[in-house]
């Protein structure tokens, strides 16, 4: 009797440190944030001298047309960002799924943008945007074009931002297609080439779909990333000019330190957490529909 | 050199040994620093010019004193957010710290700095040769009181929290040559200064006018600051009342903007750095901002403009006001060695260290060591800066804990005007709407 209770037991106690570390590690600052997002805490106080506000920083949040701003400045970044990159990226991974001589040269340098610090690739990109001496302005103004106003024109700075981004991530998306690719059965590829597909059906038809489930990983996996991005921008645009590349993780660094409310940037922060949350639940919620329906499909065709 | 060093090492064996002598004779008679002798201070100074000259002349103070001096230098962005946790301990480690202005308004409201009167009270500590009323006005106005008028400047209710230490103000750089050339006057008003600012660029194609800060955020409302102030503008009145839309404000704008748009290819992003090295590489004729950046026009390494740059006084609108900024020292309330920190506090700030200081390329913080021939000298710009720090306005912006989060709305705001063209008078009715909610929030309409 009463090794059968240990027994049960058993698993827990194994779990246990597992879920204690948990706890610690993840679960206690997430509550530390969430109790601090309801404070007016300045940094000059201990959070215990903090006054409780209840919900009024998000309700101020609400009404905030440069948080508003921001939110919006977050989304079109993000989904731009990472609608081109799932483009290019896997369009590489597919023309470079062959045997090409010194393929294994190729994608190391193909992935070489991703290795670079964060800040180096905003310095880098800052200079090769510099009004006069940048390299994209002087070949412009060579050939006898007007210069761009890269960094100093809220559209263009906008623009010039994603150019980076794009720049350095695409090649997450296309390493993971590619492995993607590569791990493939061979046998619905045969039975589509015996069956006389073209290339283009073999990828619209064979190669995508059966690599679905990867790439609504990459993606979430990026636009996870692409709403939290910092370094790049902080450094090519610090947010300007106006507000016009002034993305959320900026926007909560700025209130923590330069407006020094650290309830209200703990409430911004949480904001983007449910964001983050809802969007990856749609996500897995609609790959859920879609199996289930194919399983469906697939159970309806074998009795008929 | 050797000889010196053997007399120092004479005069130390007999410091110690008349010490020994009034130690066992037990006599009060001693010098001030001797109670002191081999405490160890623990200080935290911005890297910056002038805190690098003044880790040339520490050693000095070592030597005088024997009070040893630890520096813990960091970038000075970086030193509020360290600071701000070191103060919110219970025992501090930092026995002096080197403050950023507009954190007066933080660590006074907070009760973390030190009050100085009862160290300038206390006569085994205070010098009485230290001669405050030589440092300039507007920097202790601006940096060390708190308490008095508008809560941040000094007036009845006022005392002393800090020393101005590594302070700046505006001062106008200009080409020589250029001016020269083309038989320009050196502008004393604002109408002049627009006005050369847009001549330049059609006398010397491919030159800006002016190079000024533009950049969103902190830089665009710097340079709307530093031309608000002489212009007659002020961010509030008297009761707290946004008034950075009234005309001087909106002159303000539209100088900045001409100014900008007269300026350097890119000028309407360039933060400090690229605005002073648009005038260091020859781009612009004309540099309006802090006199921090001098030390760097005749160092050939970064400057191709060395020998041609002359000095003026910030030009003045209604009134002459240039901006006071930068540094100040003050004691920690949570600070283990206060008395031996403010014996620092004063060598440092006194007439010789302060003059040490200045020859080794920082900012003065004393009429006289702007006056002082030796100086002079070696920086022939020192005089000019010395008249021009008699019109250095304490009260060019405000230094209040929200000033953080209007001083970003100002700055993106300007930007817009800047880059997008922005209607100047609607623009600024904006600001000031979300001030007066900001101002509103932080509890300064309760008495009305």
């Amino acid at each position: 009797m009463k090794s059968a209770r240990l027994n049960k037991l058993t698993p827990y106690m194994f779990l246990a440190p597992a879920g204690l570390v948990l706890a610690l590690g993840l679960l206690y600052p997430i509550a530390y944030m969430v109790y601090a997002s309801f404070l007016s805490w300045n940094p000059s106080q201990l959070i215990g001298e903090a006054d409780w506000v209840g919900l009024k920083n998000y309700s101020d949040l609400l009404v905030d047309e440069a948080f508003r701003e921001s939110l919006w400045v977050t989304m079109k970044f993000a989904f731009i960002v990472v609608f081109v990159e799932m483009l290019v990226g896997v369009g590489l991974a597919l023309l470079l799924d062959r045997n090409i001589r010194g393929i294994s040269v190729l994608r190391t340098i193909f992935i070489l943008p991703m290795m670079i610090a964060p800040i180096v690739v905003g310095l880098m990109w800052r200079y090769m945007y510099h009004p006069s001496v940048g390299i994209f302005n002087k070949t412009l103004k060579d050939m006898g074009f007007e210069s761009i106003p890269w960094l100093s024109d809220s559209t263009w700075a906008l623009v010039s931002v994603i150019i980076a981004d794009v720049w350095q991530w695409t090649p997450f998306i296309f390493i993971l297609s590619l492995a993607a690719l590569q791990s493939l059965p061979k046998s619905p590829l045969e039975a589509a080439r015996i069956d006389g597909a073209t290339p283009w059906q073999q990828i619209i038809y064979i190669k995508i779909p059966l690599m679905m489930p990867v790439l609504i990983v990459t993606l979430l996996l990026r636009l996870i990333d692409a709403f939290k991005v910092l370094e790049v921008i902080l450094v090519m645009t610090n947010g300007g000019p106006g507000l016009s590349t002034e993305i959320m993780a900026l926007r909560i660094s700025r209130t923590a330190s330069e407006f020094r409310e650290l309830g209200e940037a703990a409430a911004m922060s949480n904001y983007l957490l449910l964001f983050l949350l809802l969007l990856t639940m749609a996500m897995f919620i609609y790959n859920k529909i879609v199996e289930t329906r194919k399983e469906k499909l697939l159970a309806a065709a074998e009795e008929g | 050199m050797s000889l010196k060093k053997t007399i120092t090492k004479t005069t130390l064996l007999a410091v110690s040994a008349m010490s020994l002598v009034a130690a066992t004779a037990n006599t009060a008679y001693a010098g001030p620093y001797d109670k002191y002798k081999d405490t160890q201070l623990v200080v935290n100074f911005p890297a910056h010019p002038h805190y690098n000259a003044v880790m040339k002349v520490l050693p000095e103070f070592t030597k005088e004193t024997g009070i040893q001096v630890e520096v813990d230098q960091l970038q000075y962005l970086k030193m509020r957010e360290k600071q701000t946790l070191e103060l919110t301990k219970r025992k501090g480690d930092y026995d002096l710290l080197a403050y950023v202005v507009f954190s007066k308004a933080d660590y006074v409201y907070a009760d973390q700095l030190e009050n100085l009167a009862r160290y300038f009270m206390n006569p085994r500590l205070a010098d009485p040769k230290y001669d405050a009323e030589d440092l300039i006005d507007g920097y202790v106005s601006n940096i060390g009181i708190a308490g008095g008028k508008k809560g941040y400047l000094p007036g009845a209710t006022g005392s002393l929290f800090g020393v101005p230490f590594g302070s700046e103000t505006s001062i106008l750089g200009y080409r020589k040559d250029i001016f020269d050339k083309h038989g320009l006057n050196v502008p004393k008003t604002y109408d002049e200064l627009l006005d050369l600012a847009c001549k330049i660029p059609q006398l010397e194609p491919g030159m800006g006018g002016l190079a000024s800060r533009a950049a969103s955020g902190h830089h665009a409302s710097h340079a709307f600051l530093l031309h608000l102030a002489p212009l007659g503008g002020r961010i509030f009145d008297d009761e707290w009342n946004p008034t950075v839309n009234n005309a001087a404000g909106v002159q303000a704008a539209e100088a900045l903007k001409t100014i900008v748009d007269c300026g350097a290819e890119g000028a309407k992003t360039f933060g400090f750095a690229e605005a002073g090295a648009s005038f260091l590489q020859g781009r612009s004729a004309m540099f309006l901002d802090s006199t921090v950046f001098a030390g760097q026009v005749n160092n050939p390494s970064k400057s191709k403009v060395v020998g041609k740059v002359a000095w003026a006084p910030h030009p003045m609108g209604v009134r002459k006001g240039s901006q006071t900024g930068g540094f100040g020292i003050g004691i920690p309330k949570n600070a283990q060695n206060k008395e031996a920190a403010f014996l620092l506090m004063q060598w440092l700030t006194s007439k010789k260290a302060d003059k040490l200081i200045a020859l080794q390329g920082g900012n003065p913080s004393r009429y006289s060591t702007h006056e002082d021939a030796e100086v002079n000298a070696k920086f022939p710009h020192m005089k000019t800066f010395g008249e021009a720090l008699k019109h250095a306005d304490p009260d060019w912006r405000p230094i209040i804990p929200v000033w953080g989060k209007i001083n970003a709305d100002l700055g993106t705001t300007l930007s817009k005007i800047l880059t997008e063209d922005a209607d100047i008078k609607t623009s600024l009715d904006a600001v000031a709407k979300r001030t007066r909610k900001i101002m509103q929030d932080a509890g300064y309409y309760t008495w009305k």
